[in-house]
């Protein structure tokens, strides 16, 4: 070994940071080179007066004071905490302003498709059942004002056994009767006259069904009338004027 | 309030080894005080990064980056740039090369004991990245793998950096005592 190459390992040599090769190396070196035994007892010379040196200890405030900082630290830390769970950054709070808004519409189409669907539905198959009804040659099967003629007739056709009521005193002249099928079940129908115009009255068992007042409907020019009276549900239907119409409710 | 204890038990043993790494980078006491004030509150946001058991390296490498920050910002402001706080500035890489170019002549040996005062100035004479190294390793007795640490430097450059200022205080230490002592050789 060289003594230039001696010169960059023999701190390290001094500092026991050498691994086996480079220390035999150095170790035979300085064994027969006497500039550089010179070296290493200037380099322990120089390392003992910096180790005397020692330490210059830090002012006895600072101790304290670098405490009360991270204390200070800590406690905004715990508080910037609680203000990042309330208020979460604003990327969540129209994340979730989205996904509500999604949730809502959800649930608004598929409430008013379920429910305002069915009740769109039956609405649309009446007036259809009473316009088919229109386009026959006669809306009724049982053909008779005798309203103890109509009432037997419905015996054993409908799961009920139906108010039959001859109004022709009081203008609405009971046409007969007749089966159809709306509501996905056969349902009885009355059919009054009021002049020139029909009014067929659907008439099916909702058992358990709360009595409910007369709700107007208009659709296509046709008014229709349902409502609720001893788990019966009724559905009237004409083309006759509404006030008319909750005329003949009333009477039934 | 766990987590501030447990830095506080890790850590503030070695406030005195931070203050004094410090004090020999920026030379001012009260510039030291804010750099180890400012290097616990850094270390201690990011506290939940640091795994291992000895925290010494840990804390001396967030006050050595502070203290180079610090230096480089006072450089710029005070526009001045003097061989102490060179560093930084045309990059060590060009310090380090600077001092293995210089002549290889014979380097003179070191004539008695060696006096505290003039170790001490021959120190400060030093290069920040040479000075630090040493004072890692004479004064704080760190192994070369904690000075990497430290330093940021592969073990390699921490053997050569050691080397070369070893050297340079040698030369400088040499070049003192003679004046010292002018009758002496």
């Amino acid at each position: 070994m060289r003594c230039d190459q001696a010169y960059e390992l023999i701190g390290a040599y001094l500092d026991e940071e050498l691994s086996g090769g480079d220390r035999t190396s150095v170790a035979d070196h300085i064994e027969f080179c006497a500039g550089c035994r010179v070296l290493i007892r200037d380099i322990k010379r120089t390392g003992k007066a910096i180790a005397e040196l020692g330490r210059k200890p830090a002012p006895p405030t600072l101790a304290s004071q670098i405490r009360s900082l991270l204390a200070k630290e800590e406690q905004e830390h715990a508080v910037k905490r609680v203000v990042c769970w309330r208020m979460p950054p604003n990327i969540w709070r129209q994340a979730a302003a989205l996904a509500a808004c999604c949730l809502l519409s959800v649930a608004l189409t598929w409430g008013v498709m379920t429910s305002r669907g069915a009740v769109d539905q039956l609405q649309q198959e009446i007036v259809a059942a009473h316009i088919r009804s229109l386009l026959q040659d006669s809306p009724i099967q049982v053909a008779s004002s005798d309203s103890h003629t109509v009432k037997p007739w419905f015996a054993g056709k409908v799961d009920f056994a139906p108010e039959v009521n001859d109004l022709t005193a009081a203008g609405f002249p009971l046409l007969g009767g007749r089966l159809d099928y709306v509501h996905q079940r056969r349902v009885g129908v009355l059919v009054y006259r009021r002049r020139l115009h029909t009014v067929n009255v659907f008439m099916w068992r909702a058992p358990g069904a709360d009595d409910a007042a007369p709700t107007l409907a208009n659709r296509n020019g046709h008014n229709l009338l349902a409502w609720a009276k001893s788990g019966i549900t009724y559905w009237a239907v004409s083309d006759l004027d509404a006030a008319e119409l909750r005329r003949l409710q009333r009477l039934l | 309030m766990g987590e501030l204890s447990s830095f506080d038990r890790l850590t503030l043993q070695h406030l005195n080894a931070a203050y004094n790494l410090a004090l020999w980078l920026v030379r001012s006491e009260s510039d030291a005080e804010d750099i180890v004030q400012e290097s616990y509150m850094r270390a201690f946001r990011g506290f939940h990064g640091f795994s291992g058991t000895d925290a010494k390296p840990w804390v001396l490498a967030i006050v050595r980056n502070t203290a180079y920050r610090w230096l480089s910002n006072r450089r710029r402001s005070a526009n001045v740039i003097s061989l102490d706080e060179a560093f930084g500035g045309p990059g060590e890489e060009s310090v380090e090369s600077q001092i293995a170019s210089e002549d290889p002549t014979p380097e003179a040996q070191l004539i008695g004991e060696v006096d505290r005062g003039l170790v001490r100035s021959a120190l400060v004479e030093l290069p920040p990245i040479f000075r630090e190294v040493i004072i890692l390793r004479e004064i704080e007795g760190l192994a070369y793998r904690e000075i990497s640490q430290v330093t940021g430097a592969p073990l390699g450059t921490v053997m050569s950096r050691l080397a070369r200022g070893r050297r340079e205080l040698r030369k400088t230490l040499s070049r003192m005592m003679d004046k010292d002592k002018p009758h002496a050789v």
